[in-house]
């Protein structure tokens, strides 16, 4: 693989304050059974303990597969989800304090792109009552000719004509249903914005627009972005640092530059590995990391290490049995804010540890209660 | 470029060796007078052991296009024309019962969504032996041993097992595995997979690529690779047809067509992606606008208002797909009237 290059000078430099900070942050939803008495049987661990920091300025991306928790844990950060523990501090206030008004007055300042552009939006509200229903949740509208101008202005932004103000969404395209998503989200001049899986549900041509606009809107809005998404070069693409997330918990966090030229766990080798590219010449020559079986089951995670099972650098006893935690590893040309989270991630990046081969378990998706099938794949059409 | 491909197989160049041959494949929806051309003329070879790859955005008729090779279209609100000529016998002009011996024995599709593929009531064991029950006669019991078999060969871990199981008791990625060992089932010289991958995981997806070019390989079936996704095809496909609004326009070797993309579309493709191996801080290269801006084909290159270098030409008259100078690995068509050169790159 090539080194990373320097090429971060287009962008914002981060200010290092940090804007978010997330300590043990684990969101865990009750498996409910039973018809006249609701009784717990289990928990889907969708976030199970994370800490990260979200500095203002930059672009965080997460990136994960599905049911890893990347877009519960995108949720709970704006207090979508209740957390199950931990604390999320936004600008100097945690926000697990905050209830009802208050709550609500904060979301100014933290808001969200969906994923799905169609579905996001009221099909029954123009444009313009769409971008103003915030705006007026917020007080920004007093002033009507300051508020049209607004429109305007947000509307030039996301590079849509002015006539859109009197559409509905289903006149538009889906990557202009997208920028009407993300004007809405910039209407009331946030600090942060959430963007869910932000292009996926668009073509590959569109895909780079809608990554442009996001681009140059950070530029001239000095937004802060968290990309929760599931395509490692997207995310690679826009994102400052990157995290990478396993079953409920980050494993793997760094520089995106530094992720790449030197990815350090297991799962972020494979997946880096398993993402095709563009270019046949490359295809050719690349060895691939192909992971065995599935994703366990996040209502029944393995225990130690969450990867143990598919790991391909799994040893005895250690990763069944300890939980590894983030930590900097005393590598040369590591630097300080790669953080990963491998026993042997030493031993494996100097090839003192060399990948085995990993039998594919059979799983049950359907698997509640810790059984002797051990890990299981994820429970169908649930997306975590 | 000097790179050496992975292909070993000899690839049969003349037309006659091809084991289905598309010719002028069009397909309209909709009411006569106001006809919608999902596809438009589209004629391509697939040669056996070949990896075609048609790829193109959603909307560009690829997806049509191999549901009109494999009788799937409904008969009603919508009209067909051309040929696919499969090893002698035109398949569009088979009637239903005639395809329905075809299909599944000499060709095959796999679908982009597994779970809405397979039957949710009906054990995974008996969806796979079906197919055996209805092209080879065999009885249930005399297949099950060979379901087992293939279930193992495609991946499925515990696979006796799996033959009770019901659809939803099996995660994405073998649910797909499961698709592909029916697909398989009757040894078909045809496969078509549309999108097999995109609903899943990448981890997956590499798995999935991986087992279905390695079954493709050995058993010498050509597959026919539909996709959005250009880095599959860089990966996999031995030649590559670019579609756009219903039409081809850039056919090439695979290596030819991503280290010298000729035709502005297949141009700015390339250049919209992020790559996980390119410098980062550069911008993309996105293609302008949306397929709404389309101008029609019968006068125009419908591509035009999109395209980085449009010459007067362009809006007055539609270009033809002609075969321009070969590349490295085979020959190239292209539908263009100013293709990039490499001084406009």
């Amino acid at each position: 693989m090539s080194t990373a290059l320097d090429t971060t000078a287009d962008r914002p430099a981060a200010t290092g304050d940090a804007l978010v900070e997330v300590r043990g942050l684990k969101v865990h939803f009750p498996i409910k059974r039973g018809v006249i008495f609701d009784k717990t049987v289990g928990y889907v661990y969708a976030v199970d303990g994370v800490d990260l920091q979200i500095n203002s300025g930059e672009t965080y991306g997460l990136v994960g597969e599905s049911g890893c928790g990347k877009s519960t844990l995108g949720r709970a950060l704006l207090q979508l989800e209740q957390p199950t523990e931990g604390t999320v501090v936004f600008d100097g206030t945690d926000l697990s304090t905050l209830k009802g008004e208050a709550l609500r007055r904060k979301r100014k300042d933290m808001q969200m792109v969906f994923q799905d552009p169609l579905s996001s939006l009221d099909p029954r509200q123009t444009v313009e009552a769409l971008l103003l229903e915030g705006m007026q949740a917020h007080g920004l509208t007093k002033d009507k000719a300051a508020a049209g101008a607004r429109l305007r202005e947000l509307l030039t932004a996301v590079g849509l004509p002015v006539a859109a103000l009197k559409k509905y969404p289903h006149e538009f395209s889906g990557g202009q249903r997208q920028r009407i998503g993300i004007a809405r989200a910039l209407s009331v001049d946030p600090k942060l914005i959430v963007a869910d899986e932000p292009v996926s549900a668009l073509d590959v041509s569109v895909q780079a627009q809608v990554i442009n606009l996001l681009e140059s809107l950070q530029e001239q809005f000095g937004l802060t972005y968290l990309v929760v998404a599931h395509d490692l070069a997207v995310v690679r693409h826009i994102s400052d640092r990157i995290g990478v997330m396993y079953l409920g918990a980050l494993v793997e966090e760094a520089d995106a530059d530094d992720l790449y030229a030197e990815p350090l766990h297991p799962y972020t080798r494979a997946l880096m590995s398993a993402v095709p590219v563009p270019d046949p010449v490359v295809e050719d020559k690349r060895e691939r990391i192909i992971l065995a079986g599935d994703l366990p089951s996040p209502a029944n995670p393995p225990s130690g290490c969450r990867f143990h099972t598919r790991c391909p650098w799994r040893q005895p006893t250690r990763c069944d049995d300890e939980r590894p935690e983030l930590r900097v590893i005393d590598i040369p040309g590591a630097t300080a804010t790669h953080r990963v989270a491998c026993h042997f991630a030493e031993q494996i990046r100097s090839g003192e540890l060399q990948p085995h081969e990993v039998e594919a378990t059979a799983t049950d998706p359907n698997a509640v209660e810790s059984d002797e099938h051990g890990p299981s794949a994820p429970a169908s059409a649930v997306e975590i | 470029m000097s790179t050496q491909t992975t292909d070993i197989r000899p690839a049969p160049r003349a037309d006659g060796d091809a084991l289905l041959a598309v010719r002028d494949l069009t397909v309209e929806f909709g009411a006569r007078k106001d006809p919608f051309r999902a596809v438009d003329g589209v004629s391509f070879d697939v040669r056996p052991g070949q990896i075609v790859g048609l790829v193109g955005e959603s909307g560009c008729g690829k997806s049509v296009t191999s549901l009109a090779i494999m009788g799937l279209l409904p008969k009603r609100g919508n009209r067909i024309s051309g040929s696919a000529v499969f090893e002698g016998t035109d398949l569009i002009s088979l009637s239903d019962k005639q395809m329905r011996d075809r299909r599944g024995r000499d060709v095959a599709m796999i679908f982009q969504d597994p779970l809405s593929s397979l039957n949710p009531v009906i054990p995974l064991g008996i969806q796979v032996t079906e197919v055996m029950e209805r092209h080879r006669g065999l009885k249930r019991k005399q297949a099950m041993p060979e379901a087992r078999d293939l279930l193992e060969k495609v991946g499925i871990p515990d696979p006796n097992r799996r033959l009770k199981d019901y659809p939803h008791q099996l995660s994405g990625g073998m649910r797909q595995r499961a698709l592909i060992a029916m697909a398989l089932a009757c040894q078909p010289r045809l496969l078509i997979a549309d999108e097999p991958t995109t609903a899943l995981d990448v981890t997956i997806q590499a798995q999935i690529l991986t087992l279905l070019t390695d079954l493709v390989r050995d058993s010498g079936t050509a597959l026919i690779m539909i996709t959005h996704d250009l880095g599959v095809v860089a990966g996999m496909c031995d030649e590559v047809n670019v579609l756009y609004a219903g039409r081809i326009v850039e056919r090439a070797a695979r290596h030819d067509l991503f280290a010298d993309p000729r035709h502005p579309y297949t141009y700015g493709l390339l250049g919209s992606i992020p790559r996980l191996d390119s410098p980062r801080g550069q911008r993309l290269n996105p293609v302008p606008g949306s397929v709404a801006d389309n101008l029609p084909w019968t006068s125009a290159c419908a591509f035009a208002p999109r395209c980085s270098q449009p010459i007067a030409q362009c809006r007055e008259q539609s270009p033809e797909l002609v075969e321009t100078d070969p590349g490295l690995d085979g020959p190239r068509l292209l539908r263009c009237f100013n293709p990039i050169t490499k001084e406009t790159s």
